[in-house]
């Protein structure tokens, strides 16, 4: 039951024992890193099967909360925790000079994503938050160029005020309950904080924590980032750590804030993102910036998913999340190469044949054509937004829709230039073999989630209906009463 | 006589909002830096007022004699907890302000950008995204620019 | 495994097939004789065709997300199918041969070809085997991405009009899933059944919208007013056999969803309901007046055009409105015409990119005003698109009189003059464009770079032979189709047509093809035995020319072929004012400029200043609140 606890703990220990490895054996201190991810992820994978009647609680050192700190496992915060060590894993910082460092990083990134995930305190999530913000400075700025640095220094100003902000918040919520237990907090919420207090206490946490999870209006800094990390973390970035800030989200909205307001305010950050998103991605003219583009439109997606009300919101919202994490870091990895340009492209299905296909495959998905799994994402979304017959989430299904279209419009723009060579350019670079083993993996995971779609969606439809419970949850963790 | 609970709670505001203006109307990248140390203080502050009282004594219990209202312990090492992860990010701000300084010469968040994109636009051999309705000369001078 | 099975199996397994065997010349002739399998096994089911056989339904269902999706063929895509697969079978016939050798020689994939081919059929099969919603939208979605493929196969301009496409073709798909959600909403379900239930319940604004929507949808694939910009061009860029094959039938595929959607669910009756503001015009008008337009405008800018294949696609847009237009009068007499057109045209145009490929393939171009007088070189091509023509402008004895006249007639029953007025000079624009069309490439006057032309190889010669007959046949003998229209009639839920083999009989004036074309031929007969008994004509070289006291040598043109109707032109030419292209373009520039906003936004030197703005504006709201 505790083993779960080295899903955070070990790759921390790891991380700050490495350069002493590193003294010792070169050689070790390389193949240090992936092996933990391989044993968390292990461990994690065991944990699957035993998280399917209820989830399990741990608390950590023996204290009871709300005095002590707890672990809340269920299949969501499973999930997202094993996400964190295999995308960590396959995504793990293979080039550059000082691979020391950003191994240490990783692998700090690692264990404080799976903390993240994991965790049943609300000042708990403040420190993991901020440790993978810091965590992710240092990697962005890991290509030591002079634009990596400015965009690290605005990226980490906006994350500040960001995390500042979200901080108040923390503030107001324990200066109205005077806990900070997640569950406790489930508890005293209706009394508490279904006020004015609480409801701001909510939209500066949103907007604090929506910084990583690209929420607009906070998510100007993610085409400078992507385009001058290295494009691995990029997909970390995008695929991993967005979704963890996501979570964070969804879990304060299910258990805490049960106000409609604060679901409008989501819907409406959501609405503008896929707006700003999709159409900023229209013009864009290198490969890098037009994911990232995309990326906020994705996400902006998730967040008017995730703000439908009730158990179908997080279904939905899960099922694009998901979906997202597959597509997201493969797409970043066929971007190795791909760095450049869009017009550099042209003719790139000459050397790099398994990579065009890939980036077709991708794209269909996330444009959502059937039989892809992306369909099935946005038809759940769609269905449920129309559902509710509130005209804010007409819209909302409007500009899905519109988005899908542009969508579709700006990434077929760079697939059909890949098939079509002009002699005069030189033509792009191929990928290597390593790069493309990955994407490859990613790509089959896909399409074999195509043919096995219907126990895929049984099985979320479990984790989500899990995760929207809250009395499951305040009942697995079952805080202590306080004086 | 001042009471003592609002001039806390608008020192702690105060901070904040001095802080936010500094972030959000400076130029000057040190400057900006320093405004996100003085909402991180205010925030922090704001914190610890979470479960103060008047006339509560620290929560420490001398000599057998219970304090009749103690301050709550558990937002002072919240705020402690704060306070440490905002050094370490201030000082990461900095080193990479510094860095920033050394390889464009200049501090200024507009040039900067500038800079930043220019440098984005060129590694990816784009364009900057740029007028197309600039007057001939502007865009001879791009041209000649970029050449 | 029940026999659609069967033929959705060897469908998919052609796919694999033709894939596997690769770019070789004998992938054509392979996946030819699997078209014509896949023809037994559909013939196999022929009791669809007949009414003997309600539906047939596949045995493979699927539940996802607690929807369920199940496919099954009834008359109306049994017809479609037969459509289809024959257009398939000659198409890839025609694709084998000479032309599969030349296209190979000169950079392209015989296997990348006949793949996208065989794509495109099994996809056409899975969408005609709808059973639901659902399923619908799945196989709507298939056949757009296969039409696709096949359309970028052509090169950096096909791909450039390809991408038009997508762009059109996607949006409308959106269009229809968002139909599709707002339907699921009112009915509980995707299935046709319940949607069928829910339509008398929903309020007029709802059906509006959602009709709207499926219109627009399927409407892109039909290339209906205001969405027809991407046909032309893009289907004349594909390579030849598969511009046939989506002339002849891939924007059907539109109609046949417009007709499950708004005639088997919804009802004609239930869209002459909607009215807007005014109570004399009603969805049921909007879609006719739209179709009719259609036909107007594409069939007169088909008279502008001089390249061949540009000719055709325009007037395959047009014809696309007569069906429309036909199916929504939706009396027996008209939604026969309208679903027998379907067929009558994927053979005559079918039959004429046939005969165009052939030009191009042995002259190189397909310029109306760089050819002429090639009726003694490729005397077969000249008659396959003499017939093919005649059944274009549909005149007796071909089989386009027939649907035409369907139509006809259900416009002046209905009594909307306006309509068949507008019809009528349709047909005129039809008439005229194709005479030029023949005019500018057989007749006249010969080239001197034509005069070593050969006819075309067998294998193109025999597929349009086929299709020949198959119109000449079929006008002949209309009751063969209508046999199978009526099937499709009866599936839909539209009144059946009273047939004979002959054609329509009624007392106030029927249709008998066999009479008529009998006549005709007798006619023909005495004019030829006239012909052949008074004496015989000398025989002249083509070439050799005598006007006027001169002696007109070959360099000097004379043919009359640029700007073939000036005074036509000049009545209607000021009226070509580009609009739609204007529209477009200024939709285009809207996003465009959006984009630029979008993109200026994410280019802020002070970030942190938007955040503080919206935390402000939320809190207040909030407070507000």
């Amino acid at each position: 039951m505790n083993q779960l606890a080295l899903l955070v703990a070990l790759p921390l220990i790891t991380a700050f024992l490495l350069p002493v490895i590193n003294r010792v054996s070169t050689f070790a201190a390389r193949w240090t890193g992936p092996l933990v991810l391989v044993i968390t992820s292990a461990i994690g994978i065991s944990f699957w099967p035993q998280l399917g009647d209820s989830a399990v609680a741990i608390e950590l050192g023996g204290f009871r909360p709300p005095l002590g700190i707890t672990l809340y496992a269920d299949k969501m915060a499973l999930l997202f925790a094993l996400a964190t060590s295999i995308g960590t894993l396959l995504l793990w910082p293979s080039r550059g000079e000082d691979k020391l460092r950003q191994s240490t990083l990783a692998l700090i990134l690692a264990g404080s994503g799976s903390g993240l995930a994991l965790s049943g305190d609300l000042f708990n999530i403040y420190v993991f938050y901020e440790l993978v913000a810091v965590v992710s400075y240092g990697l962005i700025a890991a290509r030591s160029t002079a634009g990596s640095f400015a965009a690290t220094v605005r990226y980490l100003i906006v994350s500040s005020f960001g995390a500042a902000l979200a901080l108040t918040g923390i503030a107001l919520v324990y200066q109205a309950t005077g806990t900070l237990n997640l569950a406790q907090l489930s508890q005293l919420a209706p009394t508490h904080l279904n006020n004015l207090q609480g409801l701001a206490a909510f939209v500066l946490m949103l907007i604090g924590f929506g910084v990583k999870a690209e929420l607009f209006p906070v998510n100007t800094w993610v085409p400078e980032v992507y385009a001058t990390a290295p494009t691995r973390i990029s997909g970390l970035l995008a695929g991993v750590v967005s979704k963890l800030a996501l979570l964070i989200i969804v879990r304060l909205l299910v258990l805490i804030f049960h106000q409609p307001e604060a679901l409008t305010v989501m819907l409406v950050l959501g609405i503008l993102g896929v707006v700003t998103g999709e159409l900023a991605a229209w013009r864009a003219r290198d490969f890098n910036r037009m994911i990232a583009f995309s990326s906020i439109g994705q996400l902006g997606i998730m967040f008017i998913a995730f703000s439908i009300p009730g158990e179908a919101g997080v279904f939905a919202g899960l099922a694009v999340a998901l979906h997202h994490l597959v597509v997201k870091p493969a797409m970043f990895l066929l971007a190795e190469r791909w760095q450049g340009s869009l017009a550099n492209l042209a003719g790139a299905a000459r050397t790099s044949p398994l990579g065009a296909a890939l980036f077709i495959l991708l794209a269909l998905s996330l444009i959502g054509v059937p039989p892809l799994p992306g369909f099935w994402a946005k038809l759940l979304v769609m269905i449920n937004l129309v559902a509710q017959e509130n005209s804010l989430y007409m819209l909302g299904a409007w500009v899905i829709m519109g988005g899908a279209a542009l969508e579709a419009n700006y990434l077929f723009r760079v697939a059909s230039s890949f098939y079509h060579r002009t002699d005069e350019q030189t033509p792009p670079a191929a990928h290597r073999p390593g790069d493309l083993a990955t994407a490859s993996l990613l790509g089959a995971g896909l399409v074999a989630s195509a043919f096995l779609i219907m126990p895929l969606a049984d099985e979320i439809e479990g984790v989500a209906s899990q995760a929207a419970d809250k009395n499951h949850y305040v009942q697995t963790v079952n805080p202590e009463q306080l004086p | 006589m001042l009471d003592t609970g609002l001039v806390l709670y608008s020192a702690a505001f105060g901070l904040i909002l001095i802080g936010i203006a500094g972030i959000v109307l400076s130029a000057h990248l040190v400057r900006i830096i320093f405004g996100v140390a003085l909402l991180e203080a205010g925030a922090n502050l704001l914190l610890l007022l979470a479960t103060w009282r008047e006339g509560a004594s620290a929560p420490i219990i001398v000599a057998g004699r219970v304090p009749e209202f103690m301050a709550d312990p558990v937002p002072q090492a919240l705020v402690l907890t704060a306070i440490v992860i905002g050094v370490g990010i201030l000082a990461l701000a900095l080193s990479l302000a510094l860095r920033v300084q050394r390889a464009y010469g200049t501090l200024d968040m507009h040039e900067v950008r500038q800079r930043m994109e220019q440098e984005i636009a060129d590694q990816a051999g784009i364009d900057m995204p740029a007028s197309s309705h600039a007057p001939a000369a502007v865009q001879a001078a791009r041209q000649e620019g970029s050449a | 495994m029940t026999p659609l099975d069967q033929l959705l199996a060897l469908s998919a397994l052609t796919v694999v097939a033709v894939w596997l065997i690769g770019n070789r010349q004998i992938t054509g002739w392979n996946a030819t004789i699997l078209y014509a399998a896949q023809g037994v096994l559909l013939v196999m089911m022929a009791g669809l065709g007949y009414g003997d056989v309600q539906s047939i339904a596949s045995s493979v269902t699927f539940q996802v997300l607690g929807h369920g999706l199940h496919w099954l063929f009834d008359g109306l895509s049994w017809f479609f199918a037969l459509i289809t697969i024959g257009a398939a079978l000659l198409s890839s016939w025609f694709a084998s041969g000479e032309w599969g050798q030349r296209y190979r020689a000169a950079g392209g994939s015989l296997r990348l070809f006949h793949t996208a081919l065989a794509l495109n059929v099994f996809s056409m099969l899975v969408l005609l085997a709808s059973g639901d919603l659902l399923s619908l939208f799945i196989g709507w979605e298939l056949v757009s991405w296969a039409s696709f493929l096949i359309m970028a196969l052509g090169g950096a301009t096909a791909t450039r009009y390809a991408m038009r496409y997508v762009t059109y073709a996607f949006t409308g798909a959106m269009a229809v899933l968002m139909a599709l959600v707002m339907v699921y909403t009112q009915s509980g379900s995707f299935e046709f059944q319940a949607f069928r239930d829910a339509v008398p319940t929903m309020s007029a604004g709802s059906l509006w919208l959602i009709v709207l929507l499926f219109a627009a949808g399927f409407g892109v694939k039909m290339a209906l007013i205001p969405f027809h910009l991407w046909q032309a061009k893009a289907y004349a860029e594909t390579p030849g056999p598969g511009a046939a094959f989506l002339g002849a039938i891939s924007s059907r595929m539109g109609l046949f969803a417009l007709v499950v959607v708004l005639v088997q669910l919804i009802g004609v009756a239930r869209l002459a309901d909607l009215q807007l503001v005014f109570p004399f015009f009603s969805a049921r008008d909007l879609l006719t007046w739209v179709a009719v337009l259609t036909l107007i405008f594409a069939t007169f800018t088909a008279l502008k055009q001089h390249d061949a294949r540009r000719l055709l696609a325009w007037h395959g847009i047009g014809q696309g409105g007569y069906m429309l237009l036909g199916v929504l009068i939706a009396d027996d007499l008209g939604s026969a015409g309208g679903l027998m057109h379907v067929f009558n045209h994927a053979t005559y145009q079918a039959v004429l990119f046939m005969a165009v490929t052939a030009v191009i393939h042995r002259t190189g171009t397909s310029d109306l005003n760089k050819l002429g007088g090639l009726v003694t070189r490729m005397p077969l091509s000249f008659v396959a698109m003499l017939i093919g023509i005649i059944g274009l402008a549909g005149l007796p004895p071909m089989n386009g009189f027939v649907s035409k006249w369907l139509i006809y007639r259900s416009l002046i029953i209905d009594g909307s003059p306006l309509l068949f007025l507008a019809s009528v000079i349709g047909t005129l624009g039809t008439i005229l464009s194709v005479y030029k069309l023949i005019h500018n490439t057989f007749l006249g006057q010969l080239r001197l770079e034509h005069v070593e032309v050969e006819e075309a190889p067998s294998s193109m010669i025999w597929p349009m032979m086929i299709l020949s007959a198959v119109v000449f046949i079929t006008g002949y003998f209309p009751g063969l189709v209508l046999d199978w229209v009526a099937s499709a009639q009866a599936a839909v839920g539209l009144p059946e047509l009273v047939h004979t083999l002959g054609g329509v009989p009624s007392d106030k004036g029927g249709l008998d093809m066999i009479w008529v074309v009998s006549v005709m031929l007798i006619g023909f007969g005495i004019g030829a035995l006239i012909f052949f008994a008074g004496g015989r004509s000398k025989r002249v070289h083509q070439l050799d020319n005598y006007a006027g006291g001169h002696f007109l040598t070959a360099e000097t043109r004379y043919q009359y072929s640029d700007n073939f109707y000036p005074g036509l032109m000049h009545l209607i030419g000021p009226w070509y004012r580009k609009s739609f292209r204007w529209l477009e373009r200024g939709f285009i520039s809207t996003v465009d400029t959006l984009s630029q906003v979008m993109q200026g936004l994410y280019r802020a030197v002070h970030p942190s200043f938007y955040l503080l703005v919206v935390v402000v504006s939320a809190l207040s709201w909030v407070v507000i609140k």
